[in-house]
């Protein structure tokens, strides 16, 4: 169900980011076209930037219902992601994350929450899907980190057109479909250890892996 | 600071949303007071981002975005700030005090208090257990995985001290017998995937685990 997918540029554009752009200030240039808009939404509440994001992220979080075995409730889905946005849109902070992950965490989120909701035994949890799976956390006064987080999209990006196909298709599987190590080791006949490795070697390279003693 | 932290492929679950919500208790009450831990969770967030980016995408339907327009209209549609909830998610579950909590007392050292009614639906027996500072814990291996988050105090095994916040992971290989540092009772907070079993002389004990 997983198409191979590399070849796909970035169509959120880091333009602002790598031109000179001398007319405005430095921090406006790191903003890419998405985190622009979702600040005018969060800001003035401004409808046609809601639109923009809704056609470029709508498309996206149907598909990723789709993969997850939500294709009966993937428009629904798509309402719950939006709504979210809309009413959150106030708290989102570009210097902290660029706007696609900051999507992807809701996307996901809901999709626990609607999964959750479906399941009536874990429904009556007594713990949100929010204090589970939110990032906590405010690190406002950690310049390095921010400046990480702005950067680190934009690299992987970069380096996940240099990865191998097999290392592609197991940490897609684990993204796109939320299959555990073990179910994907399953799926594609190989034993687990070799999932793991392909993903330890793909974290290697996307850096995500600083000093990881454990992994 | 904590010194033990989840490997990648726990953060890496955490953050594509693949675990069990005991599991994903565990990993957010590290990332709560772990930076590091937080600004590898965000660049996987990324990675996820990025992923999604990356697939073919699905049409929605044509009126969408005039349905979500609508149902925005007739809602609150005035973005609001939520003020940020006290205490970390299992003290918003259980109490800000878990020196409080109505503990079952095993050995002299040993409480526990089993959790897992809290996780309805889920697998996984979910258990507080508390050590006495300065006490020891009986000689035990684990059936199956078990994921130790430290929450109070601090224990000591061969393999090194466990401070609050720490992390680890224990499986059918790791035998260990844990010792509380003096000053604080130690309290941690396991998801065990399967039964625990005991290798020393206390086999009658009365345990979650064994029961
Ligand atoms: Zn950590």
């Amino acid at each position: 169900m997983m198409t191979s997918t590399r070849a796909k540029t970035a169509t959120t554009g880091d333009r602002n980011v790598s031109t000179p752009n001398p007319g405005s200030n430095r921090t406006e240039g790191r903003k890419d076209p998405w985190s622009q808009l979702l600040d005018k939404v969060g800001k003035q509440q401004d409808r046609e930037a809601y639109r923009a994001l809704f056609q470029h992220f709508a498309p996206q979080i149907k598909y990723y219902a789709m993969a997850n075995g939500l294709a009966g409730q993937a428009e629904e889905l798509v309402q719950e992601v939006f709504v979210s946005i809309w009413r959150r849109s106030c708290l989102y902070d570009w210097r902290k994350a660029a706007a696609s992950t900051w999507i992807f965490t809701i996307a996901r989120n809901q999709r626990i929450d609607m999964l959750r909701k479906m399941q009536r035994s874990r429904a009556e949890m007594t713990v949100d899907t929010e204090d589970l799976w939110q990032i906590p956390g405010d690190d406002e006064n950690e310049p390095v980190t921010s400046l990480h987080r702005l950067m680190s999209e934009r690299r992987i990006r970069d380096s996940l057109k240099h990865l191998p196909e097999e290392q592609i298709t197991v940490i897609a599987k684990v993204y796109m479909e939320n299959k555990s190590h073990q179910i994907v080791a399953d799926e594609l006949n190989i034993p687990l250890g070799t999932v793991k490795s392909r993903v330890r070697l793909a974290l290697n390279k996307l850096k995500v892996i600083l000093q990881d003693q454990n992994a | 600071m904590t010194q033990h932290h989840p490997d990648s492929h726990s953060l890496m679950e955490f953050s594509a949303g693949n675990l069990s919500d005991p599991h994903a208790l565990c990993i957010r009450l590290h990332l709560d007071e772990c930076p590091h831990c937080r600004s590898r969770v965000d660049t996987l967030d990324s990675l996820g981002a990025v992923l999604m980016d990356e697939q073919p995408g699905a049409g929605v339907a044509d009126d969408a975005f005039d349905r979500l327009m609508s149902r925005i209209d007739a809602g609150t549609p005035e973005p609001q700030p939520k003020p940020a909830p006290r205490g970390n998610p299992l003290q918003r579950l259980l109490g800000e005090d878990l020196n409080l909590l109505p503990w079952k007392r095993q050995l002299a050292d040993v409480s526990v208090l089993d959790i897992s009614h809290l996780f309805p639906g889920q697998p996984e027996k979910v258990v507080l257990q508390k050590l006495a500072a300065g006490g020891k814990a009986p000689a035990h291996t684990h059936r199956g995985l078990e994921t130790t988050i430290v929450l109070q105090g601090a224990f000591t095994d061969h393999k090194g001290v466990f401070n609050q916040w720490d992390f680890v992971v224990l499986d059918e290989h790791d035998e260990h017998r844990p010792v509380a540092l003096e000053g604080d009772d130690c309290i941690t907070l396991s998801v065990l995937s399967a039964p625990l079993k005991l290798t020393g002389t206390f086999t009658r004990l009365l345990n979650p685990f064994i029961r």
